[in-house]
């Protein structure tokens, strides 16, 4: 089983490859963040991998405090710097 | 056999992937594109120590080097293009380019010479040292905690966590004594996703924080990890625009803000009186007195975290205009 579990977070680090083209290719900034926020969704699952095949359960804290202060990097990309003519259209009709 | 091969295959990714994530993030030229990469470094980095068995460094870099770093180079890299696009800084960055190139060589001679002492150094080490885990574990039971690492922080080396508090605290007053700082662009009101986010989130991570301070005794977590937690709610509440009124941060917050040292320094004094010795902690009370250290502790971290965020003394600003 340990084997299984580690196998699956090797193959987890593996796809972080192709977020990783999506990081340095870009284009727009809202890629490269978005790539960085996947990033995080695919630690969290690394790190639960990893706390059931060590039986270790404080790698469980770990993942919740990744899962819930990746918002705070998302968030700040939104509010302050996020390049104004990168934002589509539509959202700026609805702020009006 | 295989688990092994597969283990050696995931820590051998990492290291590649850290050293890797290291470098396109220092030869980035496009900022933004280097806190992305930066960000990136600090999730490989968290997992890195999971792997070495220290989940609670593991903790501390996914709260700090993963979260609130990101968000805080986020909001300086926005700042600075404010700047930029004021002021002319095209010139100066030029000149500092040309300027490096010595510097480079130096670099050069000097960072092989560090790799090969540091190399030197650990194939020295003998290969199953104890260090002081022995001592550590030994001690536990007077300690008033179960978790060694909370043990050697808060009772063993408490004095090592009190210099960190005051630290923390010169950072921000080093922020503070800068001056104000750039006026922000016209707040726009948070929009209704973002606001309804926030209202889920804040008491989430304000519960977490709590948990994190309380799991500390027997396992990973402490004062460190919750006040960062704590720090980012109260960071997600700055960026939506919920910056807290005057009143409050002129004697409140300092109160906050020197709460964790000044009662460290009352504990280290009243210790030093009846036990003869620093900090040391009577070990019929130390669990409680281990608690009282951390909760404050949690509440000035987090704060001072939070108003480093939020930068120069911007309501003197406002009491002037």
């Amino acid at each position: 089983m340990q084997t299984l579990y580690l196998t699956l977070a090797l193959f987890l680090l593996l796809t972080l490859g192709a977020g990783m083209w999506r990081v340095l290719r870009g284009p727009t900034a809202a890629d490269r963040m978005l790539a960085a926020q996947l990033f995080g969704t695919t630690a969290v699952a690394v790190l639960l991998l990893l706390s059931q095949a060590s039986g270790n359960a404080a790698l469980r804290d770990v993942a919740l405090v990744f899962a819930l202060l990746a918002a705070v990097t998302a968030v700040a990309f939104v509010q302050r710097a996020w390049p104004e003519q990168e934002q589509p259209q539509e959202t700026e009709r609805d702020v009006d | 056999m295989e688990t092994m091969m597969v283990a050696w295959m995931l820590d051998s990714l990492l290291g590649l992937g850290l050293l890797w994530l290291a470098w396109r993030c220092l030869a980035c030229p496009n900022l933004f594109k280097a806190i992305v990469l930066f960000v990136a470094f600090g999730l490989l980095m968290a997992l890195a120590w999971v792997r070495l068995e220290a989940p609670d460094v593991a903790l501390a870099e996914a709260a700090i080097g993963a979260g609130l770093t990101g968000a805080l180079l986020m909001v300086a890299l926005a700042q600075l293009q404010s700047i930029e696009t004021n002021g002319d800084a095209a010139g100066a960055t030029e000149k500092e380019e040309r300027g490096i190139r010595p510097l480079q060589w130096l670099l050069l001679i000097v960072l092989p010479l560090i790799a090969t002492g540091l190399g030197y150094i650990i194939l020295s080490f003998p290969p199953d040292a104890p260090g002081l885990s022995t001592a550590v574990a030994t001690h536990l039971e007077a300690s008033g905690v179960s978790n060694p690492v909370t043990a050697v922080l808060l009772n063993f080396r408490g004095y090592d966590t009190l210099l960190e508090l005051i630290v923390l605290l010169l950072a921000l007053l080093g922020v503070w004594s800068l001056g104000g700082t750039v006026p922000q662009q016209a707040a726009t009101p948070a929009p209704l996703v973002l606001e309804t986010l926030t209202r889920l989130l804040v008491p989430v991570l304000i519960l977490t924080a709590a948990y994190l301070l309380w799991v500390g005794a027997h396992a990973p977590g402490g004062a460190f990890q919750a006040g960062s937690v704590l720090a980012a709610a109260g960071v997600l509440l700055l960026l939506i625009g919920r910056h807290p009124r005057a009143a409050l941060m002129a004697l409140p917050l300092r109160l906050i803000l020197v709460l964790g040292p000044a009662t460290f320094l009352v504990i280290a004094v009243v210790t030093m009186l009846i036990e003869d010795a620093l900090l040391k902690l009577p070990p019929e009370h130390a669990g409680k007195l281990i608690l009282l250290l951390e909760t404050t502790a949690m509440l000035s971290i987090g704060a001072t975290l939070a108003a480093l965020f939020l930068g120069g003394r911007r309501h003197t600003d406002k009491e002037h205009s």
